[in-house]
């Protein structure tokens, strides 16, 4: 609530408008300004009276003459005196007489009572229903508060209590005078919405009744006091500040108003009934106060009611008696009505922003997407300045976020939700979040949400930071925050079903949304794990070929060496005995060729278990360049045949260099065998850059190219595409064994009569354990 | 073959023996032997002194006897492998070559036992052998202080760099790969115990 001090600048500040959806407010309030300068001044008469009622100095004959001067309003002192049954007979009376046996109180009161209501509503002649119930209203505020004044007793002065509550209420009169049309038809949306009057005045006038009376009592230079009443008389008991000079006052009428609602006598457009025992409290009066005093009531009013309408039979003590409790039920069961108009207002409310959020969200929606349509909705059903729903995994520090900001006063367009995701750094705290509050009812944020929050709330939030929870528990946590600024969202507190329905829908989104978006990951490692398994099938293929190879040379080794062993020996011994040319030329030749039979063996052997890589990270280029150096001499190639090209030459490989060395040579001598003579054109080239994991490096040679049939075969151990007792077969696939033992790759392209690519890819640095 | 090259092959020796091959008389064999200076034992049932072979080296080698009654002028070559014909082939081959005396064994257990009777100086080893494999039969030798000086030529068709490190870490002193050089084996063996 804010401070009743800023209220005095502008009147179209008094109440921030609540929903100012319509019109420019401001031309509105001018115009009603306008129209509201315009109202009668109040006459002559009632003027002179509540002149004399300021200056204790006033002496009945002034009042005598005040009434005497006007004939209808002596008929009307005489009526009330005879009406009072004061055992005078109508013979003796005069107006003197009148006003010694009546007091000058009551009659200053009956006198402004009757020109007060009839000034104001001399505009419009025909009388209507509220009008009158106003009045009646009015009158019966009047005679309460000056009741309570007489309980309360000094500093009050009794009749300004009756003043004061009869002029409360004047705004409505004003307001009606200015614009009775539209006046009715806040009469009839407060009848049918059963919405406070002030509210629907503020919509459709951009002000209200009690602003609207207080700049005609100004008008009319009514006292203070009666200002005060006619401005404040809504506000809470404990609300008015220091700077009101008549809290008392004021505080009385509120109750005298209060009461008179509660028994439903007249009609005040007000349909919420305070509780009164704030302000009984305030006004050190007992509980029984109140009852007392509407006990006395009809009495006190009947003579300004005979006076208003002379001819009213059914206001006799009995039927007024009747009358107040018939009301005082139908006021109790209007109470229920409301009650429950709130309530149902409130579910409307709570089933609209369901709507909105269910409307936002759609099939293909992330957590993220769901948790943009929550806040959004949530945010524009509590109106608050921002919202942020967020949702995730407990385990996890990250979570998705979604952040609804109000319209920018500048832009006037609603932004769009903001989808994110956030580190908080370290996962959320399941027992933490809720800290007594529960799923689905809304609370104030505990502390661990905070972070959330800061990085994704606005810079300067105002106000409380609320939260909604909508799901807490192991496996994901998730609910949406937001600030309010003006404690609006208390009211739904009490609508913890509707809360909960509300939360069980986003709940049910949310994990929708985390199935599918689950099921989309399972899809995919699916997928991944056939390639993978597809790759593992191709690789256990070749793995088992290896290992038979390898068990194989291993044991041909031994099996094979030894009779190479016995053959090679017998033959040198041979060739120390015998001297004859022929003779030694064939054992060097059986020597040679038993050394040959065990290289392939031995070979075989090292493809299957090739020695550990001793791995170092080395610049790739400087290494290239001598080998490409080599290579040309080796092949006699020149530097046009062979050309060398690396993107950056600050590229680096993680690789034993030897093997590596060995890799290449292997892939650079099929290459050249590829190609013929003259036409031979080898790139090797690095397309790799720093940044990168890897480094590739690929030969291309212009040569053969392979078939299809080759291509498939090209990396098995022993496959040559040349004619037999032609190299052994063990060059590619001895490469492919090297690539793969150094952490690295090697694959072939190749279409028949254009060349072969083969691309070898390696680690750029150690791995990091 | 004559009594001498008998004795010079004996692995446990009787005091005359000794005193034979030491050049003094039975007598002082005796007092040594009583005093502790020259170990031995006593045959069971009986108060004939032995001694063995080690304990004669020691003792001869402490008090500054030359050794030459006890070894021949050949040196020792044994050959462990499980192939006939391999063995056959070294057997011939260092025959020829005049200076070394040659015995042969087939599994790690007869290498074991004949490195205890014939004092190779140079053993040609298989690394794959019927019972135990080479750097068994290494650790073995290498285990007994007595044997230090016989030096391991491991000779193998298999080339696991990693069984060849085991070797050698195991006590073989070099490794040769099947087929060789025969030349090649004969001047690894000179070299190792300086025969020309």
């Amino acid at each position: 609530m804010r401070p009743l001090a800023t209220m005095e600048t502008t009147l179209a500040e008094v109440r921030p408008p609540r929903a100012a959806r319509e019109a420019p407010v401001p031309v509105r309030v001018g115009l009603i300004l306008h129209h509201l300068d315009q109202l009668p001044t109040l006459p002559a008469v009632a003027a002179r009276l509540l002149e004399l009622t300021g200056s204790n100095d006033s002496c009945a004959q002034d009042v005598i003459e005040i009434v005497e001067s006007d004939p209808s309003l002596t008929a009307a002192v005489l009526r009330l005196v005879r009406r009072a049954d004061l055992g005078v007979s109508d013979r003796t009376m005069t107006v003197h007489r009148a006003v010694v046996l009546l007091g000058f109180t009551v009659i200053r009161n009956l006198v402004l009572s009757i020109y007060v209501f009839d000034t104001l509503s001399q505009r419009e002649k025909s009388a209507s229903v509220h009008r009158e119930g106003i009045r009646k209203h009015s009158l019966a505020v009047a005679c309460v508060a000056d009741m309570l004044a007489g309980h309360i007793g000094p500093p009050m002065v009794a009749g300004e209590a009756f003043v004061c509550g009869l002029l409360h209420d004047i705004g409505k009169i004003a307001l009606d005078a200015c614009l009775p049309k539209s006046y009715l038809r806040v009469i009839e949306r407060v009848d049918r919405e059963r919405a406070c009057i002030c509210d629907v005045e503020q919509e459709l006038f951009g002000l209200d009744h009690t602003v609207a009376g207080r700049r005609l009592a100004a008008r009319w230079k009514l006292s203070d006091p009666i200002l005060e009443c006619i401005w404040l008389h809504h506000q809470s008991a404990n609300a008015l500040v220091d700077s009101v000079a008549h809290p008392q006052l004021v505080r009385t009428v509120h109750l005298a108003d209060s009461l008179v609602r509660m028994h439903g006598i007249g009609y005040s457009g007000y349909p919420i009934i305070n509780d009164v025992d704030e302000l009984l409290t305030e006004l050190g009066l007992g509980e029984e106060v109140p009852v007392e005093v509407m006990a006395r009531l009809p009495e006190r009013i009947k003579p300004f009611i005979d006076i208003q309408n002379p001819q009213d039979s059914s206001t006799d003590p009995c039927s007024w008696q009747s009358l107040t409790n018939v009301n005082r039920q139908l006021g109790q069961i209007n109470t229920k009505l409301r009650e429950r108009n709130r309530d149902l207002e409130l579910r409307s409310e709570i089933f609209e922003t369901l709507h909105r959020f269910t409307h936002r969200c759609s099939r293909e929606d992330g957590v993220g997407d769901v948790c943009a349509a929550a806040a959004e909705a949530i945010r524009a059903m509590v109106d608050a300045q921002c919202a942020v729903a967020f949702a995730g995994d407990p385990s996890q520090p990250f979570v998705h976020v979604g952040v609804s900001n109000n319209s920018d006063p500048q832009a006037g367009l609603i932004p769009q939700p903001l989808v994110d995701v956030i580190d908080l750094g370290s996962p959320l705290e399941v027992e933490g979040l809720l800290e007594g509050a529960s799923v689905g009812q809304l609370a104030p944020a505990s502390e661990h949400c905070e972070p959330i929050w800061q990085q994704c709330g606005p810079k300067s939030s105002e106000g409380r930071l609320w939260m909604l929870p909508i799901a807490c528990e192991p496996g994901w946590i998730s609910a949406v925050l937001f600030n309010d600024c003006d404690d609006s969202v208390r009211r739904f507190l009490s609508a913890r079903v509707e809360c909960e329905a509300l939360t069980s829908s986003v709940r049910l989104a949310l994990s929708s949304a985390n199935t599918r978006v689950a099921s989309e990951r399972m899809n995919q490692e699916l997928l991944d794990s056939n390639r993978r398994v597809r790759a593992a099938q191709q690789s256990l293929v070749r793995t088992h070929s290896i290992a038979m190879i390898a068990e194989m040379a291993s044991g041909a080794a031994h099996e094979m060496n030894n009779p190479l062993a016995v053959i090679s020996g017998r033959a040198q011994l041979m060739l120390a005995q015998y001297e004859d040319p022929e003779l030694a030329r064939s054992l060097r030749i059986i020597v040679e060729q038993t050394q040959r039979a065990s290289g392939i063996v031995n070979d075989l052997m090292g493809f299957a278990k090739p020695a550990p890589p001793q791995s170092l990270v080395q610049t790739l280029y400087d290494m290239l360049d001598m080998l490409c150096q080599h290579w040309r001499t080796t092949f006699k190639l020149t530097e046009h045949q062979l050309m060398l090209s690396v993107n950056d030459p600050r590229v680096t490989v993680y690789a034993d260099l030897d093997q590596l060395r060995e890799i290449l040579t292997a892939l650079v001598t099929n290459a050249v065998e590829a190609t013929s003579g003259e036409t031979t054109r080898l790139q090797v080239n690095s397309p790799s850059s720093l940044s990168d994991e890897t480094v590739r490096i690929v030969i291309r040679d212009n040569g053969v190219g392979m078939t299809r049939d080759v291509l498939e075969h090209a990396l098995d151990p022993l496959f040559s595409s040349r004619p037999a007792g032609r190299g052994r077969g063990l060059g590619l696939s001895r490469a492919y064994r090297l690539a793969e033992i150094n952490g690295g790759r090697l694959w072939l392209e190749s279409t028949p009569g254009q060349g072969t690519t083969v691309t070898l890819e390696l680690p750029v640095r150690a791995p990091q354990d | 073959m004559n009594v001498m090259s008998d004795i010079r092959n004996k692995s446990v020796f009787t005091t005359g023996e000794v005193a034979q091959i030491c050049r003094v008389s039975q007598q002082t064999v005796i007092r040594c032997f009583d005093s502790g200076r020259l170990q031995g034992f006593r045959v069971p049932g009986s108060r004939f002194r032995r001694i063995p072979r080690a304990s004669l080296v020691t003792f001869m080698k402490t008090n500054q006897i030359p050794l030459d009654k006890l070894e021949t002028g050949r040196k020792r070559v044994l050959v462990v492998d499980d192939d006939e014909a391999i063995v056959e082939m070294f057997t011939e081959l260092l025959a020829r070559h005049g200076q070394f005396e040659v015995k042969t064994a087939r599994t790690g257990y007869d290498a074991g036992i004949l490195t205890e009777q014939f004092r190779p100086d140079v053993i040609l080893l298989d690394f794959k052998l019927p019972d135990i494999n080479g750097n068994v039969v290494c650790r073995t030798i290498r285990s007994n202080p007595n044997y230090e000086h016989i030096h391991i030529i491991v000779i193998s068709g298999v080339a696991d760099p990693d069984e060849v490190k085991e070797l050698l870490a195991a006590g073989a002193n070099e490794f040769i790969r099947k087929p060789f050089d025969i030349n090649a084996v004969i001047s690894r063996i000179a070299e190792a115990v300086k025969v020309a």
